[in-house]
This record gives structure tokens, sequence and C-alpha cells, in this order.
């Protein structure tokens, strides 16, 4: 079970000309979603779309800028919930450049998806489910013999 | 997607149901036994069992006159089902910001 994401892309793009189109509101509307970023260390923007009540997503992504080195790294929160403040999704979004000869590396990765990270374990875990399924079935087929025998 | 919500997270993010997850992992257990590894009282014990149950984390299975919980696929499953949402909401995305850039060079 995969517990996070990552996408790599390359654009033939200078680091700076990609980090416009991740760190400026209006460039960053164009592809992602209506916003209210600064690049400024700790500050509280917020991602809005269309709110999905079937999802308990009330449209709006809370954010807080985490990190930020200019034309490198850019790292924010990335929460969301129902509304009136109920955050049920609480995870962070970190965006690396990388300068390439003829373009940019662009990481993105999404994890810290809480209560999430420490279920790598169940990508290693079916054997174990089976094994304790095939001794629950003995069990109840013990107790049915129990029954029977009654 | 329809009618899931992102509860699935908040049920894992609590410290003794990802508690009371890691042990079935290692055996399935009866509601008793388990509790026996919690300072908490049995009925908290149960309610974060009930909790786990309802997001189809674990199952309850009823033999003779214990209750034995097992680990169950489905609220993995729909962690996973989040998490390949994100992946491909993040895909869409970043296709969209390479075409734009494309379109950039070509201007």
């Amino acid at each position: 079970m995969a517990d996070n994401i990552k996408h790599q892309f390359f654009f033939p793009h200078r680091p700076e000309q990609v980090w416009e189109y991740l760190t400026r509101a209006e460039l960053m509307e164009l592809w992602l979603m209506p916003n209210d970023f600064l690049p400024i260390l700790g500050h509280d923007f917020q991602f809005r779309i269309k709110p999905m009540p079937q999802l308990d997503f009330d449209g709006i992504v809370y954010c807080k800028v985490l990190e930020i080195v200019p034309h490198q790294t850019l790292s924010y929160s990335w929460k969301s919930g129902p509304g009136n403040g109920k955050i049920e999704l609480d995870s962070i979004v970190v965006w690396k450049l990388i300068p390439k000869d003829n373009g940019t590396e662009l990481l993105l990765e999404h994890t810290g998806f809480r209560g999430f990270d420490n279920f790598s374990m169940f990508s290693a875990m079916n054997d174990g489910w089976f094994k304790n399924i095939q001794k629950i079935a003995e069990l109840i087929k013990a107790a049915n013999r129990e029954t029977s025998k009654l | 997607m329809k009618h899931q919500s992102f509860d699935v997270f908040q049920v894992v993010a609590d410290p003794s149901r990802r508690q009371i997850l890691r042990l079935l992992l290692k055996d399935s257990l009866t509601i008793n036994s388990l509790a026996e590894h919690f300072d908490m009282s049995r009925p908290a014990v149960s309610k974060h069992i009930k909790i786990l149950h309802e997001a189809g984390f674990i199952s309850i299975q009823d033999i003779g006159r214990e209750r034995h919980c097992i680990l169950k696929q489905e609220g993995f499953e729909k962690l996973q089902e989040w998490i390949n949402y994100f992946d491909n909401f993040w895909l869409s995305k970043l296709e969209k910001l390479k075409s734009l850039l494309d379109n950039k060079i070509k201007n």
C-alpha cells in the first residue's frame, strides 16, 4: 500500500520560470486552483474550489507555508474538512526544483496523511491477514463442532 | 468515491485506534484481551473498536461467548482510494502546468 504521492515532471524551462507558477497566486490559479498564496514563511492561505458535500469537503483547502527557499523548495500544509473549521484531512505538500542542463526537474510529494504514515507496514501484511482469517475460520469450525455435539 | 469522506483519516489519526490495529496485525484478539493492553476502561476500548468496526477496519466475530476482532481490508482500501484520488488530482494538475509552460515557449 502506497502511503504517499510522488510525481516527477521535467520542464524545458529555467527553475525561476517554473517557480513563478508555483508561487504567484494568479499563475497558480491557471493550473491549480484559485488561492490567496503569498511566498512568505508562515503565511496562511486557502485554495478554494466547489464544495463537495458528498465527500464532506467544504471546498476549502487550508494551507500554511512551512518552508520556502526561492527557486529550490516550497512546502505547505494541506488540510480540509466538511466545514466549520473541522479538519479531517491533514497532510503536507512539498515541491522541489532541481536545475538541469536544459530545464528543470520538478518533484512533488504529497505526504504526511495524518495517521496514515504508520501504515506503510500494511503493504507487507497480506499474509498476516490470511493467517488470521484462517485462524478464525478454524475457531469457528471448532466452535460449530462443539455446538453440534450438544 | 461517493458517500465517502475524509473520516477514514480521522479514524486512524487516533493513537489508541492505531495501537488496536497494530495489535490485531499480529493476531486476532478478543475484545477482552485487547482491553488488557490499555490503561483506559473497557467501555472506552469498546468505543474505539466500534469506530474501527464502522469504518471497515475490523470485523467482529462472535465465537462461543467471546467476541473476536479481526482486521478487515475494507478500511485500508478506503484510505488507499483517497491516496489514489490525490495522486490523480496532482497528475492532472501537473499536466495542465506542463501544457501552460509549453505554450509559453511556443509564443
